[in-house]
């Protein structure tokens, strides 16, 4: 058995190459389609992963705790007391790696010029540097430097549009805790710079202890998010808090972008259904080459027939000649498309299209990331359909009758 | 005496779109251990169908062939293909080895189809290529033996296994008279060494001089069968 | 058909096995990219007529410069009456003043930063879908009249029902604090997130009289369902507006929302990246076809060029089966999406999560395949292109063919 395999084998692998030219046309489809397969997985992955980023990084975390009404409605009386016995009992948990405290608040904010609604953001920066993208995003001025820093930090498309800049007095106005309007000015010590527009529009920055002051807040807070170790132990974290105090509401942060989460299910099977397309693109040419290749050696597979080979050892000599072509297509094109990847460093810059990535809650640069799920996907895909395809120019090359195969010039 | 081939009654028909074509009509014949039989007659007379039928490559319209008294009717394709396997080795006119393969693998196929390891195939090979005068050309592709070299390479295969009956359908037809006689002296050496049976289909006349029994055939019947005494 | 082409037509059809298989990959990529080009462009017709339709129109006359700064100061005067001779000039009908502000919105117990939009209440609902989506109430009844309405997710925010007065506080075109207090006469629900929790609308001379802007405004909108008219109707524009006053420009929707006109060709683009990457893997894998049609008839062909064929007649020979075989494949295929795109037309094409992912984009949840010539025929002439591009390989190859050498082949 092991000896006719081998024999198998070496007759497959040279046979393959007895047409070096046809092998080669066809291996370059295949080898197209995988590199196409594991690249544009590796484009989609890149985006919706940046996608993620960018949501994490832009203030979401990884999970959320707020008032349970905040939600649905974002106002100062949904607030909760984030020194509470449960609160602090969960922030004890080994898998948080970072939380910040946040008082989050729509308010307008007033120039001189000009006025634009907003969201503030009343902070501890030491805290919060840590957590979001705005610890590394000052480009002028500083970051708030203590709980109690007079200043406020602002985007720069909000300073264009208020026609302020840095150093500059501006007003806040918002609700405080009595329902009238409280305003307060502050001086510019900061401008950020973030890769969205939006979020230099409509996040604005200031001590926690000047918001508390503001609105006539105590030991209140909007929200707190937290950063695990690890993402893959947000679900874990969120299920066993759930029910954990009535008080709060503790959530992941996909479910606070619904559309996000069906995004991420659609994606995987949008993948899979592009793997099917591709491969049904190779695989006529796959079957249409092997029925060339088997048919010209007709006469060779009579021969076979005639020296004592039984059907099956035809049938497997010929689909072990599909196999090793999709396993040389695989191997190459995986090879390819992981150099493709790393030549593409960082990623690849779509900012032609800018405000287009924009409307999608997207940076201008898509990294290319390459999941294992989706290598084994796609392999699997190609491998398992192209040893199907694969049986059936197998599977004629075995039904030739003896006599006729050999007898026919 | 036991015979190695017997056929009884055969009959074959191959139908071609509406025409109907008796390529063999009642042909008997029994062949005993050891001969070297000649079917002779001109193209179309029923040589290979009769020879196709024997190795079981065809099977008849009507009638019976036995092979060491099995009747191959009754055999499965696999059946088939052991039997083709361990009894009988075949000799073709043209394109008898498979291309990818060097002559010692050619020959070393059949044994690695029977489970022959590795060391005793490649003593067997050698020696039988050395028999068959091809030391030193053990590692070349068909493609760069000449034709002679390649039916040398042909009835090694066929005889490495030790079967008990070879086919061989105009086995000389692509060769000069030169490679063709050498050929035939190299049949009926083993023939004698190996108290092998062949059985071949040839116009070719040198070679029924020197078969031992020679089965005319024409038009599908067998016209004659004639004995003759040579001096090997 | 003359006899090049019947000989043509007999040859593809010696090999039917080969010839389908062929056949079925052509198709199978010219069905599959008539149906997602057409998926595409229906969507891209739902994108800008969502983004036109609801509210921004599909030209704006703006003073020069307010795209980029809408300041409240960069107004157009006499608006009214300038929308008046437009509708005239231009005998298009749907055409509006509207006047851009922001201030706050007190109710008793909440305080909001909205949009407040000054509109000509007799014109409004020619421009915008918004007037026909007042949920409860009615909409504003005239320029001059002391009310206004305000999105669903607003009024909830505010926690205000009908006839509950709200209190808006901004700062006036000359800096003057402008202040009012309005009785909400309707709620509208758009479905655009954004705009029902953020704008509220009241009449032009109610806003121009809060805001200290006499007869100015912010824009003229027009709106028209053919997008394909903006351009012709931009310039008409123009000529009208260049005479009068060479500070005010019309704008269409592609600048005044950008990221919908750059997110539709950032979809285009990698669509088609796609495609002729799914277009290059069928020619590959039918390239060796024609290869062997070709090579297995050497011996054929050898005897054609001794009976005087000339290699140039035999290399179109070729040429002509590829094409045949190639139109033919890509006809059904063509027909077979332009088919997949009718059923989806009728029926409207949806999966699940769908909708969520609308809602975000601002989007409905069913697409309508668009079926016009650009879905219909771009992808099926790419791949013939591609084709005929792999057929020259082997029709080039005929070329170097000796007579006497290709009789001798097998």
């Amino acid at each position: 058995m092991i000896n006719s395999i081998r024999l198998i084998f070496a007759l497959s692998w040279r046979n393959l190459w007895r047409n070096k030219r046809r092998t080669l046309i066809i291996l370059f489809a295949i080898i197209l389609g995988v590199w196409a397969m594991i690249v544009t997985a590796a484009f989609m992955r890149g985006m919706v992963f940046q996608m993620l980023e960018d949501t994490v990084d832009n203030l979401a975390g990884h999970v959320q705790i707020h008032h349970p009404q905040y939600l649905d409605d974002p106002v100062i009386d949904n607030s909760f007391n984030p020194q509470s016995a449960a609160v602090s009992k969960l922030l004890q948990d080994p898998r948080i790696a970072l939380s910040s405290t946040r008082i989050r608040l729509a308010a307008v904010i007033v120039s001189e010029r000009e006025s634009s609604g907003i969201t503030m953001l009343g902070i501890d920066p030491a805290q919060e540097s840590k957590v979001s993208f705005i610890g590394r995003s000052v480009v002028e001025g500083r970051f708030l430097d203590s709980t109690s820093d007079n200043g406020i930090v602002i985007g720069k498309a909000l300073a264009d549009k208020l026609q302020t800049r840095l150093g500059k007095r501006i007003v806040l106005m918002s609700q405080d805790i009595n329902n009238e309007i409280a305003d307060r000015g502050f001086r510019i010590v900061g401008i950020f710079d973030a890769p969205l527009d939006p979020t230099e529009k409509s996040f604005i920055f200031i001590a926690k202890d000047n918001a508390e002051k503001m609105l006539g807040l105590k030991n209140k807070a909007s929200e707190i998010v937290l950063r695990l170790h690890n993402t893959d132990m947000v679900n874990s974290l969120v299920n066993d808090y759930a029910q954990f105090d009535k008080n709060i509401d503790v959530m992941s942060w996909l479910k606070a972008e619904p559309y996000l989460e069906m995004m991420i299910e659609l994606m995987d099977s949008s993948m899979f259904i592009w793997y099917l397309i591709v491969f049904l693109a190779m695989a006529f040419g796959i079957i249409n080459t092997l029925l060339m290749a088997v048919f010209e050696r007709t006469r060779e597979f009579g021969l076979f027939q005639a020296l004592g080979q039984k059907p099956g050892f035809i049938l497997f000599q010929v689909w072990l000649e599909a196999v090793l072509m999709i396993i040389v297509g695989l191997v190459i094109g995986n090879i390819l498309s992981w150099l493709s990847v790393l030549a593409t460093g960082d990623g690849i810059d779509v900012s032609v299209f800018a405000r287009g990535m924009e409307m999608l809650n997207m940076s201008n640069i898509i990294p290319f990331v390459i999941t294992f799920d989706d290598l084994i996907v796609a392999n699997l895909t190609v491998a398992i359909l192209g040893m199907l395809t694969g049986l059936y120019p197998a599977w004629r090359a075995s039904r030739l009758v003896p006599a006729h195969a050999i007898t026919r010039i | 005496m036991k015979h190695v081939v017997k056929c009884e009654n055969i009959t074959k028909i191959f139908e071609q779109g509406l025409i109907k074509v008796n390529a063999l009509t009642d042909v008997n014949i029994s062949v005993e251990a050891g001969e070297f039989i000649c079917l002779s007659g001109p193209s179309g007379s029923g040589k290979s169908t009769l020879l196709n039928m024997i190795g079981g490559l065809d099977t008849p319209t009507s009638g019976e062939v036995y092979i060491d008294g099995d009747e191959i009717d009754t055999l499965n394709r696999s059946q088939l293909a052991d039997m083709r396997l361990h009894k009988i080795g075949f000799v073709f006119q043209a394109y008898n080895l498979i291309p990818v393969l060097s002559a010692q693998e050619n020959v070393e196929m059949v044994m690695q189809m029977q489970g022959i390891d590795k060391h005793t195939r490649h003593q067997r090979s050698s020696a039988i290529l050395k028999e068959v005068g091809l030391e030193g050309l053990e590692d070349r592709k068909p493609p760069e033996l000449s034709g002679g070299q390649q039916q040398r390479v042909a009835v090694a295969r066929a005889i490495v296994s030790q079967p008990s009956l070879i086919l061989a359908d105009e086995p000389t037809a692509n060769l000069d008279s030169n490679s063709a006689s050498n050929l035939i002296d190299l049949m009926l050496h083993i023939n004698k060494q190996h108290n092998t049976t062949f059985i071949i289909s040839t116009h070719d006349p040198m070679i029924m001089q020197r078969a031992r029994k020679l089965v005319k055939l024409h038009d599908g019947q067998i016209t004659d069968i004639i004995s003759q005494n040579n001096h090997v | 058909m003359n006899t090049a082409w019947r000989f043509a037509w007999r040859n593809i059809w010696r090999n039917k096995r080969r010839t389908v298989l062929t056949m079925c990959a052509i198709g199978f990529g010219a069905a599959l990219i008539v149906f997602s080009v057409g998926l595409q462009l229906g969507q891209y017709d739902l994108m800008i007529s969502g983004s036109t339709r609801i509210f921004q129109g599909l030209i704006q006359v703006q003073k020069r410069g307010y795209l980029n700064d809408a300041r409240m100061r960069n107004t157009i005067p006499d608006a009214q009456s300038l929308a008046k001779k437009i509708r005239h000039e231009t005998a298009i009908n749907d055409i509006a003043v509207r006047a851009n502000g922001f201030a706050l919105v007190s109710s008793k117990e909440r305080t909001y930063g909205v949009a407040v939009i000054g509109v000509e209440t007799q014109y409004e609902s020619y421009v915008s879908i918004i007037p026909g989506l007042i949920k409860s109430g009615r909409y504003l009844s005239a320029d001059n009249a002391n009310e206004m309405v305000i999105g669903r997710s607003l009024a909830k925010n505010l926690k205000v029902k009908l006839g509950d007065e709200l209190t808006i506080l901004g700062s006036g075109r000359d800096g003057s604090i402008a202040a009012a207090v309005l009785p909400v006469t309707g709620v509208f629900e758009s479905g655009s997130r954004e705009l029902d929790r953020s704008m509220i609308q009241i009449p032009i001379k109610t806003f121009q009289e809060t805001f200290s802007m006499q007869t100015h405004a912010h824009a003229i909108v027009l709106y028209h369902q053919n997008s394909a008219l903006l351009e012709p109707i931009k310039s008409q524009l123009d000529g009208i507006l260049m005479p009068m006053n060479e500070n005010l420009v019309a704008v269409g929707w592609d600048q005044i929302q950008p990221g919908i006109k750059e997110s539709i060709e950032l979809d285009y683009s990698s669509g088609w990246f796609i495609y002729i990457i799914l277009i290059a893997i069928i020619t590959f894998s039918i390239m060796n076809t024609f290869l062997m049609s070709v090579l297995e008839r050497t011996r054929e062909f050898g005897i054609m060029l001794a009976l005087g064929f000339k290699p140039l007649n035999i290399g179109k020979l070729v040429m002509m089966e590829a094409l045949i075989l190639t139109v033919f494949a890509l006809t059904i295929g063509t027909l077979i999406g332009i088919s997949v795109n009718y059923y989806f037309l009728i029926n409207g094409l949806t999966f699940e999560g769908m909708e969520e992912i609308a809602a975000q984009y601002n989007m409905p949840a069913t697409i309508t395949p668009q079926i016009s010539l650009e879905s219909s025929l771009l992808g099926p002439v790419t791949i013939l292109v591609f084709t005929l591009v792999a057929a020259l390989y082997p029709a080039l190859k005929i070329r170097k063919l000796k007579p006497v050498e290709a009789m001798r082949h097998l």
